[in-house]
């Protein structure tokens, strides 16, 4: 654990520097919390799902960078997340995430690569009428595939795709800033990729996947999610994820998200609930 | 399989998905008249003197109104959000497209301007859920101001 954070902080910092001189990033334009966090799979999003909200505050004239760090403690396993994305003019999403998935029993480790990006092809979150919607594009890749394998999974990589829509009110509910988001994904990621893809009990390759957040105060929102996942291998049970959290978002550069995950049966192991604590940094 | 072991937990969102489309649709009846809960004529003059600072102090709009007689627009903006907020008055300003046509005001501008309106209602102890009441009234107007 420590190990990985230590390894994960070298990667943020490598990332930070390779990125926004390339980028430099200067991005304010939209209202603070709007960017939403960062997902497992480097989107921007929530923490599990990625939203059709482009990462950090860029608008249309500006260009944003964000860097996150993402710690998840379950029962058996612990999830290690490092990553950044890059918004071009609120319109063009690029994001790249490494996990780190650690056996807790015997020290296993999994290692897995998301390149991703989405596109938001209408709409705007907060203005108009219609709701914001995006297309995104999920490139996993595993540095470790051995378990994989072995557990029957057809394809080390793999690739998802997926449309989402999300809109906000204002005025929401109980007159706070409420949003909806909604995914419509092409998957047959087992366990997010980490366990490869496809298998030899292959299931639905289309997943939903929601997303329901209010702004109590202008700094600080909760929400829940719930992430459809196909069950592909004949082996292993494989069910739906959810969460609840709090993020918090002291100005428009930092935001700290807390929240309690519910990811199913990992790999033969009994439901793995835990928690899980995100960091942000947005420029 | 998955389909079945997921269903609880799918119906329960989409419950709570349709409570919050339902709360969404159903949020213009209220029992507080919005202008009153402003604290009427002396709240939003309050605003407004508050919020003319804000912008005062942001340089990423202060440009836009270089040429803004400040007193004029204090008088149309109390009368303009009188207006929206069901108050006793009649908006007798110029139309929004009019006066904001040829600035060609940026939706990062825009977002800047609710940000120092929201700061403006802190400062005068306007309630959250009151602040938003006026916010959607107003976002409605977006497309009259921006990129014009």
């Amino acid at each position: 654990m420590i190990n990985n954070m230590r390894r994960n902080l070298s990667l943020l910092v490598l990332l930070t520097g390779l990125v926004l001189p390339w980028v430099y990033a200067h991005a304010d334009g939209r209202i603070k919390g709007t960017g939403g966090v960062s997902s497992i799979g480097g989107a921007g999003g929530g923490g599990l799902i990625p939203w059709a909200t482009l990462t950090s505050l860029a608008s249309e004239e500006q260009r944003g960078f964000t860097a996150f760090a993402t710690y998840t403690d379950l029962d058996d396993f612990t999830l290690d997340v490092v990553g950044g994305g890059v918004n071009f003019s609120d319109r063009l999403e690029l994001s790249y995430a490494r996990q780190s998935f650690t056996i807790k029993a015997n020290d296993a480790e999994i290692e897995q690569d998301k390149y991703a990006l989405k596109v938001r092809l209408a709409g705007n979150l907060l203005y108009g009428k219609l709701p914001q919607v995006a297309f995104g594009l999920e490139r996993s890749h595993l540095r470790d595939p051995a378990t994989a394998r072995a557990v029957g999974a057809k394809d080390d990589d793999g690739t998802d795709l997926y449309i989402s829509a999300a809109r906000a009110w204002i005025d929401g509910l109980f007159h706070r800033t409420s949003m909806l988001n909604v995914n419509l994904r092409y998957s047959q990621a087992n366990q997010f990729g980490l366990l490869g893809h496809g298998g030899d009990d292959q299931d639905t390759r289309v997943q939903v996947e929601v997303a329901a957040a209010m702004f109590l105060t202008r700094s600080i929102a909760i929400g829940a999610e719930y992430r459809q996942k196909p069950d592909n291998l004949n082996a292993l049970r494989e069910g739906g994820a959810a969460d609840v959290f709090v993020a918090w978002f002291p100005n428009k550069h930092v935001s700290v998200t807390g929240a309690y995950v519910m990811l199913g049966e990992i790999a033969g192991a009994r439901p793995q609930n835990g928690f899980y604590l995100s960091i942000q940094g947005a420029l | 399989m998955s389909m079945i072991r997921n269903f609880s937990l799918g119906k329960g969102l989409c419950a709570l998905t349709l409570v919050m489309l339902l709360n969404a649709c159903s949020g213009t009846q209220h029992p507080e008249n919005l202008y009153s809960a402003l604290g009427g004529e002396a709240g939003i003059a309050t605003i407004t003197d508050y919020f003319i600072v804000e912008i005062a102090n942001d340089e990423r709009v202060i440009a836009y109104f270089e040429d803004t007689n400040v007193e004029r627009f204090r008088y149309f903006f109390i009368e303009h959000v009188c207006m929206l907020s069901d108050g006793p008055c009649e908006y007798t300003g110029d139309s929004l497209v009019d006066t904001h046509v040829g600035m060609n005001v940026t939706g990062a501008a825009f977002n800047a301007i609710v940000e120092d309106l929201m700061a403006a209602m802190n400062k005068a102890d306007i309630a959250i859920g009151t602040q938003n009441r006026l916010l959607a009234r107003m976002a409605e107007l977006r497309e009259q101001v921006i990129q014009l």
